[in-house]
């Protein structure tokens, strides 16, 4: 490293201060430069709201200030100067959250030219960062903005063993990803159980082509990173002293991110269908004292509901999607509200989408999950189902603290609703971004049009 | 032997008895959502004698044996028709074995009643969720895919399939060859059909690429396209493809259909006036190719104000979730779509469009294809809780149901 030969002997005081400049650089390139204008005072009046930490206020006040919400409940008062939205009639939930979406890296139109979601040149590329892919311009993204989605996770394809880092993104339009990134949101890594990787690797006669084959795929990469990670703290324990005298261990851009892993700062999205699949994970998680966040796609969640929530897995979901492959056979309508109701009600649920029409109506995929839940004998308001699609996935990307619940001090990300969010025949009316009102039904500017959109039907006009 | 003959005789006993209650219904105090003229009709009662309806009226006095069901706060609406599915010819789309739906040996020709498995999983699936009766045909294929058949969704080896090869499938711009190019041989293709000579077939097939071949079985449906004894259905999603294919089908004069149709807003007049009928997924609104850039909710909307007959599918053409065509049904709702113009839409159109005779609505005469709901059929939180397919009731069991049990306690 050459700055370890520029500054040796410049003294102590300083050299303490080397290895701090130096990971911040290592692990924070790329950084979020989202910055929201200052929103002022936002007030939204006699709405119902769904809270998003399972209560329900029958009819209250939110107050925004500078971006962040400040108060709740039934006695709030408007200060002077604030813009008012009457929501009389109204229904009103925190941001909707996707913990799975591909918008950016699969974009639309669906052309070779733009996919760009998997790395499938090999079975363990957890260098690639999702981000690195994303187009900005993507028309689903507005789309996805007017169904009341806030914040989405983008993760790379299930193509590979270990396919790489996902993001989490504000719905904002920006020139850059950067522009979009979820301030200080941890970063993910995407895995894959299952039938994709042995078919894209063992269609090529090339390991993994079994499921043993993934699981040692796994094992072997998480050993490396066991080995690059007892190199580094080995490093980190020496002496100021001892650290001038040697290299620190070059730098190995798949490893630090499984050593991220490792380090409990990057958060396992685990795509896995079956039951004993999702099993054997825990054990491999076990193996090399990780945590798995959620397992995504997972099908058959409701066949170890209970095993998930005493580990403190979240199951992500669809309400109703399967059979496309083996591995999505075995489908419940009540998925869901199983993994929610398991241990008494302690298991993590989560909607997600994977698909750029789904994402538009998360609301109604957990509508009907709750409505099936509930015809199977349990008792699921929406207080509570709105939280598969608020909370829930906020906790499972560790951004749990800044959204997912209208509380005082988180970002004020709000939806109004004309109506319950879980009928089919609601929409959004307006959907508010850290206070700022990025889709608003009265206004055709809203939301803002990607540069996709521009003359791209007729020349004077943009595409909606 | 004999055990096994005693087995075999309960089985086939069991097999005829346990789904099939054919006692006369009585239906009390309903919403009742007829899809038909009369549009919906509440409090009323609803008769049904062997497969048919036979009266649907206020208080209806009965003097035969019937079992009655109270429907008091319940809705009934006609089965949900799958217009476009491989209901019955794929189990997983990811396993090819378990797929009839695909052909390199026939192309327009191609019928696919002879693989349909009444016993497959998405049959039960789709019929607890409301489906009766599914349009079935192949999926892919280079611009001639095949054939179409309507089954119902009785699980039944016998009495599955009620119109054989009904419909013809055709798309013109999927794959790597020009549009143009594809629209021509479509062309060509037809007019070859119609003017076909079999004692002559060389100078018939010469007509055609070389490298296209048509069995006599492809030509033959051609011709019944052309004499208009079957509709040709057409994927196409971009408005001047639209428009190409209904000038061919009035300069070679057959019945069209489109199906897809994500622009069709943009020519919804000329649509109308050429009274074409459209099958669309009222919930894709992604502009996920370069012909379909106009993707929009409204579309259906914005049809239907024109005039056009629309018919609903679910979204990617779902077979394993067939009935979700109801959810874009009530997502067009929600866009501007009268109620129930969207219930017709996935109930009666399709069977006006495809001529399924005394299918679709409820009316006196009818068969008895219905479903009773708890809620708005329209509605994603509503479930059917009774199901019946020519007045026979079916339970609303399925394999999702039977995990369920296993795994809730």
């Amino acid at each position: 490293m050459n700055f370890l030969r520029v500054f040796r002997g410049i003294g102590l005081t300083l050299s303490l201060f080397i290895p701090i400049l130096f990971f911040a650089n290592q692990e924070s390139p790329f950084s979020s430069e989202y910055r929201p204008k200052d929103s002022g005072f936002v007030f939204i009046q006699d709405a119902k709201i769904l809270v998003g930490n399972g209560e329900e206020i029958e009819k209250g006040n939110i107050l925004i200030s500078s971006n962040k919400i400040v108060s709740i409940g039934s006695a709030v008062e408007p200060p002077p100067g604030a813009i008012i939205y009457n929501a009389m009639g109204k229904w009103v939930t925190p941001g909707i959250i996707d913990i799975h979406s591909h918008m950016g890296v699969y974009p639309a139109p669906g052309i070779r030219s733009s996919s760009d979601g998997n790395e499938s040149t090999s079975p363990t590329t957890p260098h690639v960062w999702a981000e690195h892919s994303v187009w900005t311009q993507d028309p689903q993204m507005p789309l996805a903005l007017k169904g009341g989605i806030t914040t989405f996770h983008v993760l790379p394809g299930s193509a590979n063993l270990i396919g790489g880092r996902g993001v989490t993104l504000k719905n904002v339009w920006s020139r850059s990803v950067q522009g979009m990134k979820f301030p200080d949101a941890p970063y993910t890594l995407k895995m894959a159980c299952g039938e994709n990787p042995k078919r894209v690797y063992g269609s090529r006669r090339q390991e993994p082509s079994t499921r043993m084959g993934n699981v040692a795929g796994y094992r072997k990469a998480w050993i490396r990173a066991q080995s690059y990670k007892n190199k580094i703290d080995e490093y980190n324990a020496k002496s100021s002293e001892a650290k001038e005298l040697e290299y620190r261990p070059t730098r190995d851009l798949e490893l630090e991110t499984l050593v991220g892993v490792l380090n409990g700062k990057i958060l396992i999205q685990n795509h896995c269908y079956r039951g004993e699949e999702m099993v054997v994970m825990l054990e491999v998680a076990k193996e090399f004292n990780y945590k798995i966040t959620t397992f995504h796609h997972a099908i058959e969640a409701y066949k170890i509901a209970d095993i998930l929530a005493k580990n403190e897995v979240c199951a992500a979901v669809w309400a109703d999607w399967w059979g496309f492959k083996h591995e999505a056979y075995d489908m419940v309508w009540e998925n869901a509200a199983i993994v929610d109701q398991a241990e008494k009600g302690k298991g993590c649920a989560i909607i997600h989408s994977d698909s750029s029409v789904g994402i538009q109506r998360l609301n109604q995929e957990a509508a009907k999950a709750m409505a099936a839940g509930n015809r199977a004998g349990f008792n699921i308001s929406p207080a509570r189902a709105i939280r598969w699609i608020t909370i829930n996935p906020a906790k499972a990307l560790g951004i749990e603290s800044d959204v997912g619940s209208l509380e005082p001090g988180k970002m004020a990300d709000v939806v109004i609703w004309d109506g319950n969010p879980f009928s089919i025949y609601s929409k959004t009316e307006k959907v508010f971004i850290d206070g700022l009102l990025k889709y608003d039904f009265e206004d055709s500017l809203t939301p803002h049009a990607t540069d996709f959109e521009l003359g791209i039907i007729s020349p004077t006009d943009n595409r909606l | 032997m004999k055990l096994n003959f005693l087995f075999r005789l309960i089985f086939l006993i069991l097999l005829f008895v346990s789904p099939f209650t054919f006692s006369d219904l009585l239906i009390r105090n309903a919403t009742i959502h007829t899809a038909s003229s009369e549009g919906t009709l509440m409090g009323y009662d609803i008769l049904i004698k062997g497969k048919k309806i036979v009266r649907i009226q206020k208080n209806i006095i009965n003097n035969t044996k019937v079992t009655e069901l109270d429907a008091e706060g319940k809705f009934i609406s006609p089965g949900i028709i799958s217009p476009n599915s491989q209901i019955g010819i794929l189990e997983i789309e990811l396993v090819p074995e378990t797929r009839d739906d695909q052909t390199d040996i026939y192309s327009a020709g191609f019928t696919i009643d002879s693989a349909f498995n009444p016993f497959s999983t998405l049959i039960p699936h789709n019929r607890s969720a409301g489906v009766t009766m599914t349009i079935s045909s192949p999926s892919s294929g280079d611009v001639f895919i095949g054939l179409s058949s309507a089954f119902l969704l009785n699980g039944s080896l016998e009495n599955s399939l009620i119109k054989s090869s009904m419909a013809m499938i055709a798309e013109i711009s999927s794959g790597e060859d020009s549009r143009a190019s594809k629209i021509l041989f479509l062309k060509d293709a037809l007019i070859m059909a119609s003017n076909f000579d079999i004692d002559n077939i060389e100078a018939s097939s010469a007509q055609l690429p070389s490298n296209y071949y048509l069995a006599i079985r492809d030509i033959e449906a051609l011709r019944r396209v052309m004499n208009k004894s079957i509709p040709l259905i057409v994927k196409a999603d971009r408005a001047s493809d639209i428009l190409e294919m209904i000038d061919l089908s009035k300069k070679l004069d057959f019945r069209l259909v489109i199906m897809g149709g994500k622009e069709a807003w943009m020519v919804a007049d000329e649509i109308a006036s050429n009274k074409v009928p459209l099958i669309i997924q009222p919930i894709d609104n992604i502009p996920s190719s370069f012909n379909s850039l106009g993707a929009r909710l409204d579309n259906a909307s914005i049809l239907s104000k024109s005039g056009v007959q629309l018919i609903f599918a679910a979204h990617e053409w779902s077979s394993h979730n067939s009935y979700l065509s109801r959810q874009g049904a009530g997502i067009a709702v929600s866009y501007g779509l009268p109620w129930e113009e969207a219930l017709r839409a996935i109930t009666a159109n399709i069977a006006e469009v495809f001529n399924l005779e005394k299918r679709g609505s409820l009316k006196e005469g009818n068969y008895a294809d219905i479903v009773l709901w708890d809620g708005d059929p329209l509605e994603v939180t509503s479930f059917a809780e009774k199901i019946y397919i020519e007045g026979v009731e079916f339970s609303n069991k399925s394999r999702a149901s039977k995990l369920k049990e296993r795994y809730l306690n």
